[in-house]
Parts: C-alpha cells; sequence; structure tokens
C-alpha cells in the first residue's frame, strides 16, 4: 500500500487532525497528571516524541522480518525497548527534571497512541513516511502537553517556564493535581467549540 | 513446524538485538548517571555551605564522610564507622570502628579501599565485609560529612530519609559544630504540587535556618498564618541586615505549617528533629571513643 | 461474573487467615502492643513482683532499626492482677517501625528480648485500602486514563473490564515479583525492569486468553474483548514498577497488586454510573461525551482526595 501524503502533510494531521490528546484521546495519563508545568510538558513531550519516532522507523525497517504472528509482542519488544533507552538517558543527564516526572517516563511504554501508530501506519508504510508520521504524532504530543502546561501554570502559579510573570496567582486550583481533569476536560470543550464555530461560519460563507 | 522455527528464531534475534540497545545504553549512561548524581550533591552541600555561586571554595577545607554501619554477629548488633584516619593533612586510608551499643569501644578494622570506591555503596560494602570477616553481617544506615577549615570542624552535612505524605522525602541537612541548623536542601520528594511541594520553597525551607539544637530537640508546627515580614525575609526579598534581624527574632519559634499540608510540613520538621537528635547523640559517643583510643582522624 | 467474584474471594482468604496464626513465643511475656501513642502494654503469663516490674531500669527499648538509640521509659504501672505492664515514654513513638524491648530481671527471667509491632494484617490491609481508596490510581495518581475513559460508558462493560483487569494484575504482578527478587535483583540487572514487566503482562494475557477461549467459551465470549485492553492501561506497568522500588514482600505485592486492580474496577463502576445518567442530561453540546467525562472524574478525584489521610490501623 502507497501513501500519497507529503511529509508536511504526515506531521500536520498529527498535530491538528488526529491530536492524539485532544482529537484521540490516547495517552491522557501524563496529560491530566504531570502537566502542571510548560516544562514537564516539554520534557515528557520530547521523550514521547524519542519514542515514536525511533519506534516507528524500526518497525518500519524490518517489517518485512516480523512474523504477523508475533507482531504485537514485536511492537512491545521495540517500544521498551526505546523506552528503556530514554529513561536511562533522562535519569542519567537530566536529574532534576526526571525526578519531577516521576514514574510518567517507564510508563509511555504502556501508551495506546505508539502502539496504535506502529499497527496502523509503520508497519505498512516506508520508512521516510513513518518518520514523518512519528514526528507529527509526537509532536502533537508534545504541543498539546505543552497547551495544557501552559494553561495550568500561567492560571495556577502565575508564572511561565518557571518565571513569574503575573506576578500573583489567579487561581491556585489549577495547579492542584485533581484540576487536571477539570482543565483537560474544559480545553477540550472549548476546543470543540471553536471547531463547530468555525465549520459553521465556512458554511456561512459558503 | 517451519513456522513455529521461524517464530523462535525472529522472536530470539529480536531480543537478542534489543537487549544489547539496552546494555549499552546502561554501560553508557550509569557512569554518567554517578558523576552528575554527585555534582548536583556537592553543588547543593556548596550551596549550603554559603559558597554559592562560582564563589571560591578555600583550600584549607576538607570535606570527610563518614558512613555508619549496623553490624550483626552471633552475639548481638553494634554500630560500624567506616571513617578516614590518620592527622590532618596526612592520608591514612580508611579504618572500621565498631561501637557496643552502650557506646564502649569493640575495636577498629583497617579497610583497604579507595577514595573513588568509598563513595559506591556496592564497592564499599564488599570492602568492609571483606575485613570484618565472615560471621558479621552489616547494613548501611547512613552517612555523615564532616567539613573542616585548618582541621577545625566547622559544619556537618547530613543526609536523610523519612516518609512524607506521598513517598519518602530526601533531605541534606547543615549542622554546625553546636549541632544548629544552618541549613536544609529537598534533594527528592513526590508531594503534590502547589500542597506539598512547596516544602521545596524558600519560605519554608528557610525555616529551619539558625535554628539552636536546643530547640529542634523538641520542634513542632504551628498551623497559624506566617507574619509578611518573616516571609519577606525567608524569601530573601528585605537586605541583609534586615532579614539577619528578623531571623533572630523568630529563631524559638515553631515551623509555621504550609496552607494545606500540614502532613508535609510536620513529616519535614520531625524528620529534621530526628536527624539531628540521633546524629548529636551518635556524635558524642563516637568523638568519646576516638578519644580514648587515640585513634587519629583528619577531623 | 459472581463466579469469578467467589474465586478472587476464595484465593485472598487463605492469605489472610494464614496469617493471623503467628503470634507471640511462648515464654514469660504472652503478648505485646502499642497503647496510647506514648505507650507499649506488655502482658506476661504469670504474675510478676510489681516491685521489679516497675522499676523503669528494667527495661530498654529502641526502635529495631537504630539499636543504638534507647528510649526513655518514663513510668511504668502494672495492673492489679501483676499481669499487665504499661510503659509510658518521655516522646510518642513511631509505630510504623517495630520496636524492640528487652527485659532484665523480671519474673525470675535473666532477660527476654521480643519486638512489638503494629498487627502484619492490618499493615497488609492497610496496603490493599491505600491502593484501593488513599492512593488509587485512577483518581489520585491519574494512570490507566486511557481505558478508564474507554469502558465507562456501560455498567455491564465496567464491572468486565474491571475483574478480568484484576484477574491479569494479580497474575503478572506475582509473576513480575518473583522475576525481580530472584534474577533482576540479584544480578543487578535493574535496568531491564521494563521490558520483563511489560513482557510479563503480554504473557499472562495471551495466557488467559488461550485458556479462557478451551475452557470456558461462554465467559471468553463476554470477557475476551477487554483482555486486548488491559495492555494498554498504564496501571499495569505502574504497580510492579511500584512494588520493585518498595522492595514489598509476597504478601504485600498481592495486596497491592489486589487494590489495584480493586481500585480500578471501583472507579470504572462509580463512573459508568454517573455515565449512563449523563445521556440523559442535557450537556453543552461542546461538552457532549469526553469533556464532560473529563469533568466528572474530576470531581471524583476531589471527592477521592478526602480519603487521604485515612488511616485504619
Amino acid at each position: 500500500m502507497s501513501n500519497d501524503k507529503t511529509s508536511l502533510q504526515l506531521v500536520t494531521n498529527g498535530i491538528l487532525k488526529e491530536n492524539p490528546i485532544f482529537k484521540l484521546a490516547l495517552s491522557m495519563c501524563p496529560a491530566v497528571g504531570i502537566s502542571t508545568t510548560v516544562m514537564n510538558g516539554i520534557m515528557l513531550g520530547l521523550a514521547v516524541l524519542f519514542v515514536q519516532v525511533f519506534s516507528s522507523v524500526t518497525i518500519s525497517l524490518i517489517k518485512d522480518f516480523i512474523h504477523p504472528r508475533i507482531r504485537i509482542p514485536t511492537y512491545t519488544l521495540t517500544i521498551a525497548t526505546w523506552v528503556t533507552v530514554i529513561d536511562l538517558t533522562l535519569a542519567a543527564f537530566f536529574p532534576v527534571a526526571y525526578a519531577k516526572m516521576g514514574i510518567f517516563v517507564k510508563i509511555i511504554v504502556a501508551f495506546a497512541i505508539i502502539t496504535m501508530r506502529l499497527e496502523m501506519f509503520a508497519c505498512k508504510e516506508t520508512v521516510s513516511d513513518s518518520f514523518w508520521d512519528g514526528i507529527g504524532m509526537g509532536m502533537g504530543f508534545l504541543l498539546g502537553m505543552v497547551t495544557i502546561g501552559f494553561v495550568r501554570e500561567l492560571l495556577g502559579s502565575g508564572a511561565i517556564m518557571g518565571y513569574d510573570v503575573l506576578g500573583f496567582k489567579p487561581l491556585l486550583f489549577f495547579i492542584l493535581p485533581s484540576a487536571g481533569f477539570f482543565v483537560v476536560g474544559l480545553m477540550m470543550g472549548f476546543f470543540n467549540w471553536i471547531e463547530t464555530r468555525y465549520a459553521q461560519r465556512k458554511r456561512g460563507n459558503a | 513446524m517451519k513456522n513455529f522455527l521461524t517464530i523462535i528464531f525472529r522472536l530470539t534475534a529480536s531480543c537478542l538485538v534489543a537487549g544489547l540497545i539496552m546494555g549499552t545504553t546502561f554501560v553508557l549512561t550509569n557512569k554518567a548517571k554517578k558523576a552528575n548524581e554527585h555534582a548536583r550533591e556537592q553543588k547543593v552541600v556548596f550551596a549550603l555551605l554559603g559558597y554559592s555561586g562560582g564563589q571560591e571554595i578555600p583550600e584549607s577545607m576538607g570535606m570527610h564522610e563518614l558512613y555508619r554501619y549496623v553490624v550483626t554477629d552471633g552475639e548481638g548488633q553494634s554500630i560500624g564507622y567506616l571513617l578516614p584516619v590518620g592527622e590532618h593533612g596526612q592520608d591514612g586510608g580508611f579504618s572500621f570502628v565498631r561501637i557496643g551499643l552502650d557506646g564502649s569501644f569493640l575495636n577498629q578494622t583497617s579497610v583497604p579501599v579507595s577514595e573513588e570506591n568509598v563513595r559506591d555503596q556496592g564497592e564499599r560494602d564488599k570492602a568492609i565485609q571483606a575485613a570484618l570477616g565472615g560471621d558479621k553481617t552489616i547494613r548501611f544506615t547512613d552517612q555523615t560529612i564532616v567539613v573542616t577549615d585548618h582541621g577545625q570542624r566547622t559544619a556537618y552535612l547530613l543526609s536523610g530519609k523519612f516518609p512524607g505524605f506521598k513517598t519518602n522525602i530526601a533531605i541534606i541537612l547543615a549542622l554546625d559544630p553546636e549541632y544548629s541548623v544552618i541549613g536544609l536542601e529537598v534533594m527528592e520528594h513526590e508531594e503534590d504540587p502547589g500542597l506539598g511541594a512547596e516544602i521545596e520553597q524558600d519560605y519554608f525551607k528557610n525555616q529551619f535556618k539558625y535554628k539552636p539544637f536546643e530547640k529542634i530537640k523538641s520542634i513542632e508546627v504551628a498551623k497559624k498564618p506566617m507574619p509578611d515580614e518573616y516571609f519577606a525575609a525567608l524569601e530573601g526579598n528585605v537586605d541583609e541586615a534586615a532579614a539577619d534581624d528578623i531571623m533572630q527574632q523568630y529563631r524559638d519559634q515553631d515551623i509555621y505549617a504550609l496552607t494545606g499540608a500540614t502532613i508535609s510540613s510536620v513529616a519535614v520538621s520531625s524528620g529534621v528533629k530526628g536527624m539531628t537528635r540521633k546524629f548529636a547523640y551518635r556524635l558524642d559517643l563516637l568523638d568519646n571513643v576516638l578519644e580514648q583510643q587515640q585513634i587519629a582522624v583528619p577531623f | 461474573m459472581k463466579r469469578l467474584i467467589r474465586l478472587i474471594l476464595c484465593a485472598a482468604l487463605p492469605v489472610f487467615f494464614g496469617l493471623t496464626g503467628a503470634g507471640q513465643a511462648a515464654g514469660l511475656v504472652a503478648a505485646t502492643e502499642f497503647g496510647a501513642d506514648n505507650e507499649i502494654i506488655v502482658q506476661f503469663n504469670t504474675p510478676v513482683d510489681p516491685a521489679e516490674a516497675t522499676d523503669t531500669q528494667s527495661y530498654t527499648v529502641y526502635e529495631e532499626t537504630d539499636p543504638d538509640i534507647r528510649l526513655t521509659v518514663s513510668e511504668v504501672s502494672l495492673s492489679t492482677d501483676g499481669r499487665q505492664a504499661t510503659l509510658s515514654f518521655a516522646e510518642p513513638l513511631n509505630t510504623s517501625v517495630a520496636h524492640v524491648v528487652t527485659l532484665h530481671d523480671v519474673g525470675g527471667v535473666a532477660e527476654t528480648s521480643f519486638s512489638v509491632s503494629k498487627s502484619y494484617l492490618g499493615y497488609l490491609f492497610s496496603i490493599l485500602i491505600s491502593a484501593l481508596l488513599i492512593n488509587n490510581f485512577v483518581f489520585t495518581k491519574y494512570l490507566g486514563l486511557c481505558v478508564f475513559f474507554g469502558t465507562s460508558k456501560r455498567k455491564q462493560t465496567a464491572k468486565g473490564m474491571g475483574v478480568v483487569f484484576t484477574i491479569v494484575i494479580v497474575v503478572a504482578v506475582s509473576m513480575s515479583w518473583v522475576l525481580f527478587q530472584y534474577v533482576l535483583k540479584p544480578f543487578n540487572l535493574d535496568y531491564l525492569q521494563i521490558v520483563i514487566f511489560i513482557g510479563l503482562t503480554s504473557l499472562t494475557v495471551q495466557a488467559v486468553d488461550t485458556v479462557l477461549r478451551k475452557v470456558n467459551p461462554i465467559l471468553f465470549k463476554s470477557f475476551g474483548v477487554y483482555l486486548v485492553l488491559v495492555i494498554a492501561n498504564c496501571v499495569i506497568i505502574a504497580v510492579p514498577l511500584l512494588m520493585a522500588s518498595n522492595e514489598y514482600n509476597y504478601f504485600e505485592t498481592f495486596m497491592l497488586s489486589l487494590g489495584a486492580g480493586g481500585g480500578f474496577l471501583l472507579a470504572l463502576y462509580l463512573m459508568s454510573s454517573v455515565s449512563e445518567r449523563l445521556e440523559l442530561a442535557r450537556v453543552p453540546a461542546s461538552f457532549k461525551g469526553l469533556p464532560i467525562a473529563f469533568i466528572v472524574a474530576g470531581q471524583f478525584a476531589m471527592a477521592f482526595l478526602g480519603f487521604s489521610g485515612l488511616q485504619l490501623f
């Protein structure tokens, strides 16, 4: 099966049309759990990006070698390997940021989004397409995390990336652990609303 | 059957490759991890001692690490300290000094271990076990750094871990020779952001600063709002002289609890209390033994 | 459904009762326990001489982890029949660690030591309750959300998913414990944790799938679909990682995994009950579906915050 999308289309598809967090609603755990700061979002987003790209490329490279009956175990093994690599690397070189993310780096191994992309895309497509698709999905996740982190950090502690910008804390509630659900829910609703408004206007214009 | 064999072969091959990748990463990162951890600890330690931000560390300053073990053998338990021996300025290697539970001297064994290896728990345990012989089991409990300047003790650095609200909280505590607190740094914790995680903020941890041993011994947590001037002084928002004044004024006060995180606040203050009291008691016994047995130590 | 629950109970009960049998050693001391927060109560088999038993010098007490730090006994009171002594301490005791008490020259025994600790059964139970409620994996650790939102629309689905998940997690974590304790730890292979734990989970899922398909095809028809989802649930990898970092023994591990599975079942059931009603409610169009589910989950999370600090034992 061939794919007629350009690399740019593949990337934007992951970021907008099939955004893992807001559209597919997969891999929500970190989006709720540790999205309290922009920095956390960037770190975990990069880790996911790394795992997604490397796993996609690996699977796409060895797709002819994988026996169809052990497809899923091979995916799991591939993802687990790259997760271990990024986990060890982060622990060694960014110990402070790693400590903040706690168990969430290791948990990337159980993210549905990565397995799904391997099954639906990487095991059929060429290496370069898989690479761009991986980049798109990873970036989509990263941007989603950063957006949530931005809202929570700005409203919760009046800061961005640890720098105090507001000088006061508008809504301490946003940074409290259980508020993650509310923030994600409200943002999803907000994006849905924008989308319907946009669609309506388009229809009105036409 | 052929199908089955290919599956096995391919799975084994994938596992081998995966194992190779992970093993290589582990080997490559493990050293860096240890070095980075050590560097971070070193930075925190110097900051606690007042040498933050590129300030020169005087050459006369020495840091001597003291590792405490609980030794169990047929007769019962005793406490062992692995410490550097030899007068100030000369290297006498490491010695394992065993002290009975009542504070009496039991014996001293020389432990051949290099300055590098002593930092690694695995290597250290192996060396001590070899020196002691097989009939004793040892259990590492904690480590202390004794800071000296021209051979005079200037501070003790204690690392400790205690249960917080969610998981363990790890801290480094700096004490002066009279066991008053010089400073406190939170190294690891998983408390809730916005609530318990505030323990790492200046306005909480600096409250312990300058508290005398007499106060720390029985320190409690007060559930009342922190006065504004004290908050400003703790955060470093006022000039130094004024801050010193305010800090002096609150020297003998209890610790103000964090809003909404009393359990975390109590955990840290009772942790500091316990660490300080136990350390003071143990160090007095150790000093006593070292003096009686005329064991020369660089601190 | 009922059969499955009964099966789980049957597996859990012997573990409970097997442990209650462990008691104090015979001899002078019959039983010991923590009293008020600065008291230790010692029960004797035979009445003892009040003069010996009320002398604070007859007792040395220390925390098991700090044998060199003696705790000061400020006062000892003896009950009128001479069989129960209450040791009062100057400071509140840290009851989470075992305390070792040594008696000297009491009741004609030169020296006898015993350890006082909270009941182990209570401790195990507290691990279970903690994983179930206080640290509920869904509402306070925010794990397993994809599967949680996916399968909490109907009560029937929620129950099926929860039960299958509980079984798989108990089996998988038990195997992980064995492998961690006897292979990973002794050979310093800690960095392989992720691969091993996820691998064992896939293996369990595959095994349950095969067995169920053969043994009970009807059950498989209703539960088979959930098996695939188990592997995409972060909780299944978080529990063994937690077990490894806390160095739990087998019983503790069992309780943790049971609590985690039960907690997931509870969360799913609560959420599905609300979801079924939400369908009848008039939700703003943009919030239909997932957004409102997230907000409901947020309210549950806040409610579960109320369990924090809960202490039963």
